[in-house]
């Protein structure tokens, strides 16, 4: 991060105690004798002996990394302090406040005598920005965007451009009215500023729409838009960029700057839609090192935007072209716990990137050059203020031509007034070049100000004007199995009643693309089986994924469905049935055999195991399973009453794994054993209180000499599910996949993470206590 | 054609029905009178999975053919829900487009036996055509018992009209049952 720091590292004097090995250049103090080099000279010359550096420090060395992980952590205590004061972050949005604190920091470096950083365009474009559009285009609500991307559309382009245009020519007339400090100023330069700033930041609305909770047609129309101006905004700020150093514009520039709106955005779009469909396809084929999965998504999406970048195409669209394209290809390949992790490293990084944006901003403010105009920056407030409340006024007025659904004006206000400023155009406006533009101080005071307006006022009082106003907020609720069942329904409906009229409608194309994609795209994206599963059936196994998972969590408090079904991968194929595993009932004394068998291998075969692998997330056996028995101890009472209250088991053949993590939480005596019992089954020892005897599954591996356990060929390839043979842990890891390996060590591996313990302790009894008794 | 004569005045009916018509007349040449072969004979609607039913709505009850009359009832239900119409008068007959009305019109089309509640078979069946011959029908069962049990709330064991409306009430019902013609 090369942070504009003249001075601020401190570089200590050269003492006798510098490090051996260090890059310094030695000073050589006067009254010492001639010191050589550390490595001694071959010739032995007699020299003086130093002593030998205990301790030294070497800060050079470490500098940048230091610095940057101190910026990033003052912005996450910063996060965290505001929390902890709920007072204030009821009141100011996030964005002020962090803005305040770049000040305040910016001040505190400047008073010290250093010079602040200023926030670079380089480090804005290619480091802070990218993880909050990922992150945005990756969780973009689809559904909502598709059916309102003719209004997002039309507010995005024509919008920024009436903006654009609107602004550069009023600013112009000021220009010219303005006095002598103002006249130099050409139509071309106002226009160029009028562009950087007449954009919507995703940024900004972001930070401050996250908080309002606002309805999500609001939310999807103002983000939306400041995502698809960007295309608007690059092609302008090239467009008279490029103008202002030609003497003349001709008709042919202008007709050229047309098309290029075109390449750039489309082009952008498209850079994003193949490396979203590499990444998909990248992703089918993961499924033997699930460890690097997100970092597919992350670097294939790092480097569609930085492809973008390369050609002048607009970055921010095909990032998020590529989120959205890789998507459901993505999700329907990976492993649970990589699905997790990709949405917790992308909220994590978007956070800390707003954070240090907003920091930056306030930083910089106090860091950079100023030129205060009153007349220049007083008028580009009030007239982007006005520009914007025209623009969306008539916009709307069009718009609501051809919409189902209007627009009433609580809502238009709501987005005029949600148009706001961000460090997009601070970063545009830093890169102007001092030579062709020498007004760019001027032009950057007038920015900050407009994003420090836009950002405080408005940031500040559209909480309450969204209560005021009683705007209609955004529902909590879980999509439910109805209405993704009636909804597909009247999808299929007015398909019909569309095609009955002839009339090609919205419902028409979308069936056409959803045909395709089932056809051809999914079997080429989706490993598997996954690829044949219809919509419907992947939601209602993803819900019960999400249900059995709560209920786990909740410690089996909570509603258990009366009815459960067993939906899984496997089932898909009636025909090829995956070797399931059978869990008969043993006979007291078996178990005592097999208690005294794993009681005196137990103790050896944990030495043994002990390796270590960086490349397999090994969870600690015994922590898991300590936790779980003190898990099961609480969820022990709440068992008893769950007994009647649970959830149905058709007599099914394969167990999937969402029924063995429900059944956590829930009575398993009805759990039968099953019929066919072709295979192996595998030891599982579940340490547990005697109370859940659905932990103390015991299936027995039957030592005389059959061959192991033959993985199913579905589970290497299935996506979202848990392995069907794993103990049901919910802490194991999806590498654990006992599968994979030969029976032994899988055997070996299974018994050691359900060890309780090295010591015999007084929960060790209990857990061999088999079910039902 | 009383019921819309009401809305006479209304550009968008009048273009509404242009359209139809005019896809009607492009179709066929049987005048006014439609079978149900004419629209079997629909591409689109073969493939699509609930076709069949969607063609017997438009027939009156154990009728063949419908005659124009009946055809633009049952398309009437499609209009988008106009703003003005809302402050219209409250006496008169609900109009056949609203919320209700298209509502009560996507249960008909899952309840077959007409008794005004989507009992279990009948999801099974709709859910069955939706989702194709991969899944196995036990699997289905399980979805279809947790719709109902979902969306029941009188304990009968199926859906009824209300029970359905309250379901959707987050669906955007009028946007989504709309078409709109933008000649």
């Amino acid at each position: 991060m090369q942070l504009s720091q003249e001075s601020g590292a401190a570089s200590l004097p050269k003492g006798p105690l510098a490090p051996e090995g260090s890059q310094e250049i030695r000073v050589a103090e006067p009254g010492r004798s001639a010191k050589q080099p550390p490595h001694a000279s071959p010739e032995g010359h007699a020299k003086p002996r130093k002593a030998f550096p205990v301790i030294g420090i070497d800060y050079k060395h470490v500098r940048i990394p230091f610095e940057i992980s101190l910026w990033i952590l003052l912005a996450c205590l910063m996060k965290l302090g505001f929390h902890v004061i709920p007072s204030v972050s009821s009141i100011v949005p996030e964005s002020c406040l962090l803005i305040v604190v770049g000040l305040l920091v910016g001040g505190l470096i400047k008073g010290v005598g250093e010079k602040p950083p200023i926030l670079k365009s380089d480090i804005f474009f290619l480091f802070l920005l990218p993880p909050i559009i990922l992150d945005a285009g990756y969780f973009l609500p689809l559904r909502p965007f598709t059916e309102n991307l003719g209004t997002i559309l039309i507010f995005a382009v024509v919008g920024t451009l009436w903006n654009a245009f609107f602004l550069g020519g009023l600013m112009y007339a000021v220009c010219q009215l303005g006095g002598p400090g103002l006249n130099h100023i050409g139509l071309l330069a106002n226009l160029l500023f009028g562009s950087i700033i007449s954009a919507v930041d995703p940024v900004a609305v972001l930070a401050v729409f996250e908080e309002i909770h606002i309805n999500e047609l609001l939310h999807i129309l103002v983000f939306g838009e400041s995502l698809l101006n960007d295309a608007v905004t690059v092609v302008l700020y090239h467009l008279f960029e490029e103008f202002a150093s030609f003497e003349q514009v001709t008709i042919l520039d202008i007709i050229l700057g047309f098309l290029s709106f075109f390449v750039v955005s489309l082009g952008g779009v498209l850079v994003g839609v193949i490396y979203g469909v590499i990444a998909a396809f990248t992703s089918r084929f993961t499924s033997h090192i699930r460890v690097i999965e997100p970092l597919f998504v992350f670097l294939y999406s790092y480097m569609a935007y930085l492809s973008a970048e390369l050609f002048h195409l607009s970055g921010i669209m095909a990032l998020i072209a590529a989120g959205v394209v890789m998507r459901p290809y993505v999700e329907a390949n990976i492993s649970h716990k990589s699905h997790t992790t990709i949405k917790y490293f992308l909220k994590m990084w978007s956070s800390v990137s707003e954070t240090l944006i907003f920091i930056f901003l306030g930083v910089s403010t106090v860091a950079g050059h100023h030129y205060w105009n009153w007349t220049f920056v007083i008028s580009t407030l009030f007239f982007c203020l006005i520009a914007r409340v025209l623009g969306v006024l008539v916009l709307t007025w069009f718009i609501n031509k051809f919409r189902i659904v209007k627009l009433t004006p609580k809502d238009q206000f709501i987005i005029a007034y949600g148009g706001l400023r961000g460090a997009i155009a601070f970063s545009l406006g830093y890169l102007l070049d001092y030579h062709h533009f020498d007004m760019r101080d001027m032009f950057l005071t007038a920015i900050i100000t407009v994003i420090f307006f836009t950002v405080f006022v408005q940031g500040m009082t559209i909480r309450p004007l969204v209560d005021l106003l009683a705007v209609k907020k955004k529902q909590e609720t879980k999509r439910s199995i109805n209405e993704e069942i009636h909804t597909q329904f009247l999808d299929h409906l007015l398909t019909g009643i569309e095609d009955i009229c002839g009339h090609y409608g919205h419902h028409h194309w979308k069936d056409k693309l959803n045909r395709f994609n089932k056809k051809y795209v999914k079997k080429c994206l989706i490993a598997g089986e996954r690829s044949k599963e219809p919509q419907l059936i992947a939601f209602y196994h993803k819900m019960e994924m999400k249900q059995a998972i709560e209920l786990v969590e909740s410690g089996g408090i909570g509603k258990i469905p009366s009815a459960v079904s067993t939906v899984s991968i496997q089932n898909i194929n009636p025909q090829t049935l995956p070797l399931e595993r059978v869990l008969p009932a043993l006979s007291k004394d078996k178990e005592e055999e097999i208690r005294k068998i794993l009681r005196t291998n137990l103790q050896k075969t944990r030495q043994r195991l002990r390796s270590y692998n960086r490349h397999t997330l090994v969870a600690d056996p015994y922590e898991e399973a300590w936790n779980q028995m003190l898990l099961r101890r609480q969820k022990a009472r709440q068992l008893e009453q769950k007994m009647n209250n649970y959830l149905t088991v058709p007599a099914h053949r394969v167990d999937s794994p969402t029924m063995s993590r429900a059944r956590i939480g829930s009575d398993p005596l009805a759990y039968e054993p099953k019929e066919d019992s072709e295979n192996l089954p595998i030891i599982t020892i579940d340490p547990a209180s005697p109370q859940s005897p659905e932990s103390a599954e015991l299936t027995s591996e039957e030592p005389k000499g059959c061959s192991g356990l033959p993985p199913s060929p579905e589970e290497d390839e299935e996506g979202l599910v848990m392995r069907v043979k794993e103990p049901s842990s919910p802490g194991t890891d999806d590498v654990f996949t006992p599968g994979n390996s030969d029976s032994p060590s899988n055997q070996r591996m299974l018994r050691c993470l359900s060890d309780p313990g090295p010591r015999p302790e007084p929960e060790e009894g209990e857990p061999f206590i088999p079910k039902g008794q | 054609m009383a019921l819309l004569d009401q809305k006479n005045n209304n550009v968008s009916i009048t273009v509404f029905i242009l359209c139809c018509v005019h896809t009607i007349m492009t179709r066929k040449e049987n005048g006014w009178q439609e079978h149900r072969e004419d629209f079997q004979r629909i591409p689109e609607l073969a493939i699509n999975p609930l076709g069949d039913r969607i063609i017997n709505a438009f027939f009156p009850e154990g009728e063949d053919q419908v005659n124009f009359r009946g055809f633009m009832r049952t398309l009437a239900h499609f209009r988008p829900i106009e703003d003005n119409e809302k402050s219209k008068d409250q006496n008169g007959p609900e109009p056949l487009n609203s919320r209700s009305n298209k509502l009560h019109f996507a249960f008909r089309l899952y309840d077959l036996d007409k008794d005004d509640k989507i009992s279990r078979d009948e999801l099974l069946q709709v859910l069955r055509m939706m989702v194709g011959v991969n899944i196995s029908d036990e699997q289905l069962g399980s979805i279809a018992d947790r719709t109902i049990q979902e969306a029941d709330q009188d304990g009968d064991s199926a859906i009824s009209f209300a029970e359905f409306v309250k379901v959707l009430e987050k669906v955007d019902v009028e946007q989504k049952m709309s078409i709109r013609f933008l000649h």
